[in-house]
């Protein structure tokens, strides 16, 4: 204890030590306070937040009401805050510890499969099962629209669970007399999901009595804003093959491939070309900004269909034959069954 | 905001701070080196500091563990005390009052009352955290998929057929126009099952290159494809048809004898529609079973446009009768006592004689799709099956003409026919015979080159209700997109596109565009 | 010097203690995630505890269930079943001198507004006149003090009282049942309303009609993220925020167009069959912290995600909420879809798994007639933990603690 002869020396020694224990407590205090990692994500997330946010863009109007009133109630304040919580909390994916994983995970665009059924078609539990089978081997993301009227009947639904392809079962409850004008609106009704949802992806139709080659589905997934290809239809005892679409010099289009004209007019108007050998950009619906188009609200809500129909024809600048090498390969086929005798 | 930032600076300093320590204690060792006691000293020193590091710790967590009783504090919310009234009446007291706080800050009204004890639960508003940009993530979109997947490979292991064994599926078929688009269907259908499937497609005519075609799709599945050529061309009759198939069929069975194939025997014919359903429920078969098929006859009405989507289908609309079924029958112990064959009296001579015969085409008294069988049933070493099945090749002769009507005739007594699918209560495949008329011509591997004659230019006809006023001659347009008349392509018309062009000037623009292209094409062939 | 040392071991060792004390709390957390929680689920209350049924005038319950039958279908309907249950159960007495539990039988919550809320106005009127009924009537509520009573209060803030949060709040537990243990749906940590000590149990979903839609396990789940419900309740709370405490709106907003997302306001009739289909369901705050999703959920086999900061689960005691469930925090909602997918595939599985064992999914429901292991047994055994009672819970001769004149004075106009 040869300290001890000094006594200022001694409580300065003091003084030191306690201030010592003092910064290490307080240390070991905050050290407690670092964020407790109760779930294995979320340090995960902590850790990759040190990465420059993007520059995001803000928030979109969106034409929904109830989304317009909360948007009216807004908290700026809170917007500023939901920026910053970006740089804190919204980690970038790619350095999620997975590494390897991400290397052979290969990003395919959404394919929005739209398919109308009618309740009056014998066929429609065989051909929704043929066609659940064919889109269960499309590689994900796949999304399939199928609606329906309403009904009490369950055949639907209890063909579509039992498939693993993730869908979107729609119903409605107008009355249509008319099978094909039912059709346009079933296709409407999935038309106002995708646009209500803001679904980004290619948007099919796909007609029950469809048969598709699969290479079919990696090939829409090219388009960018339209794409159009050709389909040949068959059918029961006649000699005849139509073929419609597009006719192209690579992958433009040059020309349309059409049905005889010796039909009468009436016949003519009704559907000219087929629906199904369009397909499209899901976001011309609820971001036709984007593609240089005017605001969608005169067509939005009662024909999409039509407003589809009409972009097509006008964005020949974007409107892609598939597959590109001259769209002259039939992917899929139309099959038309006769009347179906019952028992 | 602010109490985050100087906590992180105070967690700053705290940093230097453990920098720094060492170093102070480096220089008390550099001033009382000397004496051993200070070094004792020096170890007491470090080791109270490390003891109030551990207790400051410790205490920080009780802290914690007082306060927030879970995870992370949330210091980044932006809340407002604001008290309303609301319920089934409307009365909404506006005695709003906003205020900003930090929310650990603002324990809740009365939250006090219970031990002084906060929660970390506010009570009022909250903000509606929406992220600058709510959109899906890629990657997180795939990663979800994979899931997804996984969850039902797992469904199926646990819930699924135990042990499957491997099938050997029996298709007899030829080129024609319809081929690809059944063989399609079908493939895809097998393409979906998760165990061993051996495929014998037997064609008629031969083993040919467009069959070949389509069948190279099935890879990267568990189907493999053993693809047989049978030397007779299929006859265009219908009842010639069905026998030429029954033999192709037997044809199968000699490969699965010969290669002693073990496994299930289903056949299934190229038009045939099956839910994945019907692939678990044979799994069951011991030797011989029945499952009930759905007899999808349709009718042709000569007058009918057969591309019109149907109108106004059922204006008799009868009450959703049921398909007609054909399939095993069962009295109540699940015992097979007959079958339900299709009522093809009705249709006396009314059906089809000949494919593409404008009329029903039915179905034979026991299609042979409605059958599965052990594949040792047709095994040659009689030791491998009961002694109620007959030799292939003794059924064979005894029909003669390479001719057995259904597996029936390798039973000695048909009880002894398994039924399955809950005997006829479930469909679960389909018949159906659908073939364009014999003559029916199709571009071979579905390529069109060169394209159709039946061509509009661009901007000009898919919607009519566009361009109503549409006249006939300025189309060239030849005649209809029937192969037959392949020999006119030369006459084919190619209007080139014209972009960004009002309609009157295109017409003009066309003309020229028509000739450029002509000259391309020729250029073209002259290569 | 020498005592400075000491002092410090001293508290060093003290510390270290108490770190053992926390250790031993997870240690026992984690055996029971390891499967003992099963050996609670499956334990027979019988024997194990006595209970006394008070016998009440009949306008206190089956008269007031009589004059809306809405009640047996409501979330709340536990009040009404643990009644049933407790006539005909093996545990109940018909002596209170060897009860160890007595239960006061007040349907409180079944008061429903047209559209079927509850509105609980009467409730705290009502449960006064019951104690007053039964102190008056039985030497054993003065015994102590309700110490050894306990009540079934399903609604949203439990004893509380009242459908607002913050006047829930305002008002705190019914000063009567203070000394009371509580069986209640409302489970929010740290809150006035939420007494130590209550069993927390799961609300009321019918049990038949899910029986009946169920769908076999083979069936593939094809949805990512399930949800059906409101996200903005927009007639009660025009402003947002308040409702769900924005976490609903958060999730609409976030992540309405995310295809992953199966999210909806509108109620198809295949609701219990999609949950079945789905990998994950949400199951956020509404107005108060629990959901009758959370139920649905573990009965269809849907990895339950928990969207309430400091939930209290049904049962926590005996349901290894953490292993079968998610939990999100409020404020990482928009980050959910991030969350999700990367949970790795075998814990996901595991959640799974454990969400198949028929016990988990007994001890949610209350079936009428009762079976082993559901939520009647559950609360049986939660109550039978608490055994034997505290020494200090009876009262001397004489001894007052309760104030009976407390709490707003609207409350004690006589019933």
């Amino acid at each position: 204890m040869g300290l001890t002869e000094r006594p200022k020396k001694k409580t300065q020694l003091w003084k030191k030590a306690s201030v010592h224990f003092l910064l290490c407590f307080i240390m070991g205090f905050f050290t407690g306070f670092a964020p407790a990692n109760k779930s294995y994500f979320s340090t995960q997330n902590v850790l990759a937040s040190n990465v420059p946010p993007e520059i995001s863009p803000p928030r979109e109007e969106i034409s929904d009401t109830r989304v317009d009133h909360e948007n009216g109630n807004f908290d700026r304040s809170m917007l500023d805050e939901t920026l910053e919580m970006k740089v804190q909390e919204r980690p970038n994916v790619g350095t999620i510890d997975d590494k390897g994983d991400m290397a052979n995970m290969t990003h395919r665009r959404l394919v929005i499969i739209v398919t109308p059924t009618s309740d009056k078609d014998e066929l429609r539990g065989v051909l929704l099962t043929k066609m659940a089978n064919t889109l269960s081997l499309v590689p994900a993301p796949l999304l399939w629209v199928v609606v329906e009227s309403q009904s009490e009947s369950t055949e639907v639904s209890d063909i579509l669970r039992k498939t693993n392809v993730m869908y979107r079962h729609l119903v409605f409850k107008e009355n249509f007399t008319d099978v094909e004008v039912e059709m346009d609106h079933q296709r409407n009704v999935a038309l106002k999901h995708i646009e209500y949802h803001r679904l980004s992806g290619i948007v099919h139709f796909a007609s029950l009595y469809n048969v598709y080659d699969l290479s079919f589905f990696d090939e829409i997934r090219t388009i960018e804003v339209f794409g159009t290809w050709p389909m040949a239809f068959l059918s029961a005892n006649r000699q005849r093959v139509r073929i419609e679409g597009p006719v192209c010099d690579s992958s433009e289009v040059i020309g349309w491939h059409l049905k005889s004209l010796n039909n009468s007019a009436d016949d003519a108007t009704r559907s000219p070309v087929h629906i199904s050998t369009v397909g499209f950009n899901s976001s011309i619906l609820w971001d036709p900004e984007r593609w240089g188009r005017l605001s969608t609200d005169q067509h939005t809500s009662q024909n999409s269909i039509k407003f589809v129909k009409e972009e097509v024809l006008e964005e020949d600048t974007k409107l892609k034959g598939i597959p590109q090498d001259g769209c002259s390969k039939i992917m899929l086929w139309n099959l038309h069954i006769p009347k179906v005798i019952k028992g | 905001m602010k109490q985050l930032q100087s906590l992180q600076q105070t967690r700053g300093r705290n940093n230097s701070f453990r920098n720094q320590s060492p170093l102070d204690s480096t220089a008390d060792v550099t001033a009382s080196v000397k004496s051993p006691s200070s070094i004792f000293w020096l170890i007491l020193h470090c080791f109270s500091c490390l003891i109030s590091l551990i207790l400051g710790f410790r205490f920080s967590k009780l802290v914690f563990y007082l306060l927030f009783s879970t995870s992370s504090v949330n210091y980044l919310y932006t809340t407002s005390t604001k008290t309303t009234s609301f319920g089934g009446n409307d009365n909404i007291a506006e005695t709003m009052s906003f205020t900003t706080s930090l929310r650990s800050l603002s324990p809740p009204v009365g939250a006090n009352v219970s031990g002084g004890v906060v929660s970390r639960v506010v009570v009022g508003r909250h903000g509606i955290r929406i992220r600058p940009w709510p959109h899906p993530d890629p990657d997180e979109v795939m990663k979800a998929h994979k899931l997804i997947e996984a969850v039902q490979r797992e469904q199926k292991v646990m819930y699924g057929v135990k042990n499957p064994r491997s099938l050997i599926v029996v298709t007899p078929t030829y080129v024609r126009t319809f081929q690809a688009l059944h063989l399609t269907t079908l493939m895809h259908t097998l393409m979906n099952l998760n165990y061993e499937v051996v495929w014998i497609v037997v064609e008629a005519g031969g083993v040919s290159n467009a069959t070949a075609a389509l069948l190279e799709k099935v890879e990267k599945s568990k189907v493999r494809v053993k693809h047989v050529g049978f030397e007779r061309k299929m006859p265009i009759f219908w009842e010639a048809r069905h026998k030429m198939e029954s033999q192709m069929r037997l044809r199968a069975l000699r490969v699965v004898r010969e290669e002693k194939l073990d496994g299930i025997v289903m056949f299934a014919d190229d038009s045939n529609m099956h839910s994945l359903e019907l692939f678990d429920e044979i799994q069951k078969v011991e030797w011989i079973g029945a499952v009930s098929v759905g007899i999808l006859a349709h009718s042709s009405h000569p007058d009918e446009d057969p591309f019109e989507v149907q109108k106004n289908v059922d204006e008799e609309d009868e009450k959703k009768s049921p398909l007609p079924v054909q399939g095993p029958a069962c009295n109540s112990s699940d015992r097979l006592v007959g079958w339900h064959t299709f009522s093809s009296i009705l249709y006396k001579g009314k059906s089809a004689n000949y494919i593409g015969d404008m009329a029903v085409v039915l179905p034979r008294k026991l299609e042979w799709s409605g059958f599965v069988m052990n594949s040792r049933l047709v095994w040659k070493e009689a030791e491998f099956r009961p002694e109620w099945i007959n030799d292939l090749d003794m059924v064979v002769a005894a029909g003669g003409d390479d001719d057995i009507g259904s597996p029936l005739s390798l039973v000695k007594d048909s009880s002894m026919v398994e039924p399955l699918g809950g005997c006829g209560k479930k469909v679960m495949m389909w018949w159906l015979r659908a073939e364009a008329r014999a003559d029916s011509k199709f571009p071979s591997g579905w390529t069109i080159d060169p394209p159709l004659e039946m061509t509009v230019p661009a901007k000009r006809t898919p919607w009519p209700d566009v361009t109503p006023e549409l006249p006939s001659n300025t189309v060239k347009v030849i005649s209809s997109a029937t192969q037959e008349n392949t020999e006119k392509r030369a006459t084919k018309t190619r209007t080139p596109k014209s972009r960004r062009s009002s309609r009157g000037k295109r017409k003009r623009e066309s003309r020229n565009a028509d000739a450029r292209v002509a000259a391309r094409n020729s250029g073209e062939k002259t290569q | 010097m020498r005592g400075f040392v000491f002092l410090v071991v001293v508290l060093f060792g003290f510390l270290l203690n108490l770190d053992h004390a926390f250790e031993l709390r997870k240690g026992q957390k984690t055996e029971r995630i390891s499967g003992s929680a099963g050996d609670v689920l499956e334990d027979d209350p019988v024997g194990r505890l006595k209970v006394f049924v008070y016998e009440l005038p009949s306008k206190y319950n089956k008269k007031i269930l009589q004059k809306d039958p809405r009640c047996l279908n409501h979330m709340f309907a536990a009040e009404i079943y643990m009644h049933r249950f407790l006539l005909s159960s093996p545990v109940r007495t018909l002596n209170p001198e060897e009860a160890d539990w007595f239960y006061t039988p007040v349907y409180t919550t079944c008061d429903l507004t047209p559209n079927g809320l509850p509105l609980p106005f009467k409730s705290p009127r009502m449960m006064r006149s019951a104690i007053q009924l039964i102190s008056s009537n039985w030497p054993y509520w003065n015994r102590t003090e309700g110490a050894d009573h306990f009540f079934i209060v399903p609604h949203d803030f439990g004893a509380c009282f009242h459908y607002q949060e913050e006047k829930a709040i305002e008002r705190g537990i019914l000063p009567l049942l203070q000394r009371a243990t509580l069986v209640q749906t409302f489970g929010q940590r740290n809150h006035v309303c939420l007494k130590e000590g209550s069993i927390t149990v799961p609300p009321y979903a019918p049990p038949q009609k899910m029986q009946s839609h169920l769908i076999p396990p083979s069936i593939p789940r094809s949805i990512f993220v399930y949800f059906r419900g409101l996200f903005y309740d927009v007639g009660n709370d025009p402003e947002g925020g308040y409702y769900a405490r924005g976490a609903r709106a958060a999730v609409w907003e976030n992540f309405k167009d995310n295809p992953l997302f199966d999210i909806s306001t509108e109620h198809p009739t295949t609701y219990y069959e999609d949950m079945q289909r789905a990998v994950f369901c949400l199951c956020p705050l509404g107005w108060a912290p629990w959901s009758p999703r959370l139920v649905e959920a573990v009965i269809f086999g849907c990895i339950p995600v928990i969207i309430a900061d400091d939930i209290v689960l049904p049962f926590a005691d005996a349901i290894p909420w953490e292993d079968i469930g998610v939990y999100v925090d409020e404020k990482d909602v928009p980050n959910l879809d991030t969350i999700l997918t990367s949970i790795p595939t075998d814990v996901i599985l595991r959640k799974q798994r454990l969400l198949a064992n028929p016990s988990m999914k007994q001890a949610m429901l209350f079936p009428h007639p009762a079976q082993p292991g559901d939520a009647f047994h559950q609360i049986l055994n939660g109550l039978a933990r608490k055994l034997p009672h505290d020494k200090s819970v009876y009262l001397r001769k004489g001894e007052k603690v309760l104030n009976w004149t407390a709490g707003p004075v609207a409350d004690l106009k006589p019933w």
